[in-house]
């Protein structure tokens, strides 16, 4: 052991008898953490992901084609694949404003919401179709 | 004189005969009219399972993807399939010709696949054709029941346009050559007949047409009497006469019995065509068309599926006929009688699924009379995976065996009162209702024990009352898991822990984890039982909770189903979805009756659904269902157990994003099962779900907004001091509840634990 090094360990032990005779000190507090939600690692597409990307390009096709009680029945299947996917929820929405039914576009889009909260382009969107759900509403 | 009177005796009886074959003609005139005017065939209705998808990349089971193809009727060959429904298999590969997918919603045409599979996977499916890749696949809906009347007929329909010439040749020369001639009898048919007998000694030739088959058929009863000749001769006039001759060949078409497939009859050639040549009648080749012909006489002496050289010595009969009418040429009729007599075989498959059809009839008997059901032919689609349905019908059976080779105890003489169990499976997004077993064997009872039992959850129902006190405690709240008495209406009661503990106070993850009762029924009184009834009134129980305490022990009697779908809740962002078993209603002309679509309900906030979904997943990792670990289930799961006061009841509800399973184990009588919750019900429930490698996807619990994730210390719950405090944590909690303070009790060790590490630092270095 360096003088140095004694010398320290000295003044450390002396800080802590006197520590002793003080009312507890609390020690430095740290810096409250600021993150809310860990974010969470990007992964490679799952296969169930891919499959069901695919039938929610096939719902909004349907849902372009005005066919829209079967693009909900696709857009169904798409969320039983994988329930995820926050696009099957916003184009569920839009099939039933298309159908005007309000109450269950609003659900969907509030799913849709908690779904795509991570992509700035897509809130947008839902941000839009929730002003569209409201206009029906009133 | 004498003759006069003789003669108008005679007139008079002249008059009187045509006067009584003029009003019998007009009777059965009117009752022909009856018949033919209003629906002339009651088609039963068809139950249909949902389609099923197929993915590169998608796990399978293997044994089961089998079984379900077997049941969409596909048939092993050996060669590469050439015709619809035909598949080879190998461990790695399966060529497929698909059938053609028919729903309301799409029409595809069958085309041949190569599925190739990797590790119980699959790897790539590609169009036979031309090699190219599909992205994913539907198989068509399998059937799983026919609601049939009083009569077991199948039959398909088939209009006279549709009917290709050469059955239609087929089936005239087999029956009645002359039937175009003729208006409803045939003299010369019958004199043919007669001649032909009398040189036989016995019957070897009818002389029937096809008019008065028909009125045979149609209005008379198959005795062999004077009169009822008598009536069928008049039937065939007045049906000729009323009618067009293809009116009469079509419904003669559909009309006649062509088989026997268990104990349902195969009525009509468009039946028979997929009966015995799996193919609508429109791509029937001659010989077949002539193979059809052949059966009318004697369908099940002359079927191929009984002796297939007396079927084709009865083909090469109906073809020689027609080539006797001019209507084959010589050279095809050669050809023709070469042929090989090539069937698609038939399995008669079980009842599928019976307490979940009988759950869906109560359904449909809500919008059709059964007489409906039974006739109007109607297709009726389903959310049911039948590959679900039997992963759990084996897993019940197996596990309640598994039990009772445990403890013989168990074991009952009468079928009726043996161990029973029922599970439900269900997609907690969407409702839909994948599989569904009410008990160990409908033939034995079909008390559904899914829909129609009431059990005490025990603590299955525990969750219900952390989630009441979401908004006052955190997960790391502190709890008394102290024994105590309380006064329930004057009575005193003193609830006991399963097991005697030495942890008096527990955080509240800890007590849901290890399903303490003390700390329950602590934090129930903290909460307000009030409260807890009026927050688990939300999830629509039907069953009545009163504020009792035992409520937060699963006093009051659920319905399995219900808590199955309450459970959902937590699975699926806080969102209650409708129970799914009916998915739409399509008559037979393929115009949609009904659609049901996926019915949700937001009951609570995704936040409070993820940190219950949290604390429930401590329960399979740490807490009473951690043996799940052991039984190869590895992937993220929530779920609860559940036991009942004398081992009545065992549950277990476990969970993922995708895929929910409630599994009830227990005696009608309420007898004891001697096990528990995690002994009982849990191991079906993963023998299950390793059954179906489909639905897992190893998805976490997506963290949504509201909820924060801090490292806290384990000993207050506050946050944690670095170098302080011992065992740190990582909890969740409510935006709302994040804990802003840091652990006092460790914060005055924590100097000197510092400074101690400091010093051992600076001694070890040297």
């Amino acid at each position: 052991m360096t003088t140095k090094r004694k010398e320290i360990a000295i003044a450390c032990l002396l800080i802590m008898a006197l520590a002793g005779c003080m009312k507890a000190m609390p020690p430095e507090k740290p810096a409250l953490p600021t993150e809310t939600v860990e974010p969470e690692k990007p992964t490679p597409p799952s296969p169930r992901l891919v499959a069901s990307l695919q039938l929610t390009e096939q719902g909004r096709r349907l849902l372009e084609q005005g066919k829209t009680d079967n693009a909900i029945r696709v857009l169904e299947q798409a969320i039983s694949l994988y329930p995820d996917n926050g696009q099957n929820y916003y184009y569920l929405a839009e099939a039933w404003l298309k159908k005007e039914v309000a109450s269950e576009a609003k659900k969907f889009n509030q799913l849709a919401e908690m779904h795509l909260k991570d992509n700035t382009e897509w809130m947008n969107r839902v941000a839009q179709q929730a002003n569209r759900i409201a206009e029906l509403e009133k | 004189m004498m003759y006069k009177k003789i003669l108008i005796g005679l007139l008079i009886a002249l008059f009187l005969g045509t006067a009584a074959i003029m009003s019998y003609g007009w009777y059965f005139s009117t009752r022909i009219e009856e018949r033919f005017s209003a629906r002339r065939w009651s088609i039963p209705s068809k139950v249909y399972s949902d389609t099923t998808l197929l993915y590169p990349g998608q796990r399978i089971n293997p044994e089961l993807f089998q079984e379900k193809l077997l049941n969409l009727d596909y048939r092993s060959v050996s060669h590469l399939p050439s015709r619809k429904g035909e598949m080879r298999s190998s461990p790695s590969s399966l060529d497929i010709y698909l059938y053609d997918l028919k729903t309301p919603w799409q029409n595809r045409e069958g085309f041949a696949v190569r599925i190739t599979f990797a590790q119980e996977r699959i790897q790539h499916i590609k169009r036979a054709d031309n090699g190219q890749d599909i992205p994913i696949l539907e198989l068509e809906p399998e059937e799983i029941m026919l609601f049939f009347g009083s009569e077991r007929e199948r039959r398909q329909l088939v209009a006279i346009q549709e009917v290709p010439e050469h059955l239609i040749h087929a089936v005239l020369a087999a029956e009645d050559s002359r039937f175009y001639q003729h208006h409803g009898l045939d003299p010369r048919g019958i004199l043919r007949a007669f001649i032909t007998n009398l040189r036989y000694g016995s019957i070897k030739q009818g002389g029937s047409t096809l008019t008065q088959q028909l009125a045979k058929n149609y209005f008379l009863t198959p005795q062999r009497t004077i009169t009822r000749k008598i009536k069928e001769s008049l039937l065939s006039v007045v049906m000729e006469i009323k009618y067009q001759k293809d009116e009469i060949l079509e419904i003669y078409l559909n009309e006649i019995y062509l088989g026997q497939k268990g104990s349902v009859s195969i009525n009509g050639v468009g039946e028979a065509s997929y009966f015995y040549f799996g193919k609508p009648v429109t791509e029937l080749s001659r010989p077949e068309s002539a193979t059809l012909a052949g059966l009318i006489r004697a369908p099940n002496h002359y079927s191929p599926y009984q002796d297939k050289t007396r079927c084709r010595d009865r083909r090469n009969d109906v073809l020689r006929a027609m080539h006797a009418k001019g209507w084959l040429s010589e050279a095809k009729l050669q050809s023709d009688l070469k042929a090989q007599v090539d069937t698609v075989g038939y399995t008669v498959h079980g009842k599928k699924a019976p307490y979940f059809i009988d759950y869906l009839a109560d359904q449909l008997n809500a919008l059709y009379r059964p007489d409906a059901l039974s006739s109007l032919g109607l297709s009726i689609y389903t959310t049911l995976d039948t590959q679900v349905q039997m992963a759990a019908e084996k897993a019940l059976v197996k596990g309640l065996a598994r039990l009772e080779t445990l403890n013989p105890d168990l074991q009952r003489i009468q079928t009726e009162q043996q161990l029973q169990g029922a599970i439900i499976v269900m997609q907690p997004k969407t409702g839909y209702i994948l599989a569904m077993v009410g008990g160990r064997s409908y033939s034995v009872s079909q008390f559904n024990r899914i829909t129609q039992a009431k059990r005490q959850p025990g603590s299955a129902f525990k969750p219900f009352v952390y989630l009441a006190s979401l908004d006052e405690f955190k997960p790391t709240s502190f709890l008394s898991n102290d024994s105590k008495t309380y006064t329930v209406e004057g009575k005193s009661w003193k609830p006991q822990n399963f097991q005697p503990v030495t942890a008096f106070t527990v955080t509240l993850r800890d007590a849901l984890k290890m399903s303490y009762n003390l700390a329950t029924v602590d934090l129930a009184m903290q909460t307000g039982l009030d409260h807890i009834v009026d927050v688990t009134s939300r999830f629509r129980f039907s069953t009545p909770m009163k504020p009792f305490p035992s409520l937060a022990l699963g006093a009051f009697e659920v319905i399995p189903m219900e808590l199955a779908r309450a459970y959902c809740v937590f699975a699926a962002d806080g969102v209650q979805p409708y129970p799914l078993s009916l998915k739409g209603v399509v008559n037979e002309n393929g115009d949609i009756l009904q659609q049901k679509h996926m019915d949700i309900e937001r009951l609570i906030s995704p936040a409070k659904a993820f940190i219950m979904n949290h604390m429930l997943q401590s329960v399979v990792t740490e807490g009473t269902a951690r043996s799940l670990k052991i039984k190869d289930i590895h992937w993220p799961v929530a779920g609860k157990t559940g036991t009942t006061n004398e081992f009545r009841d065992a549950w277990f509800v476990g969970y993922t994003p995708d895929i929910l399973a409630l599994v009830w184990v227990g005696f009608d009588n309420v007898d004891s099962i001697s096990a528990t919750g995690s002994s009982a019900a849990l191991p079906i429930w993963a023998d299950l779900m390793k059954s179906i490698p489909q639905y897992i996807s190893e998805s976490k619990f997506k963290t949504p907004p509201g909820v924060e994730k801090r490292t806290v210390c384990s000993v207050t719950g506050l946050l944690f001091i670095e170098n302080a405090c011992p065992q740190p944590v990582e909890e969740y909690f409510l935006a709302k509840h994040v804990p802003t303070e840091y652990c006092p009790l460790h914060q005055k060790y924590g100097l000197g634990k510092q400074i101690f590490k400091g010093l051992k630092k600076v001694f070890n270095d040297d």
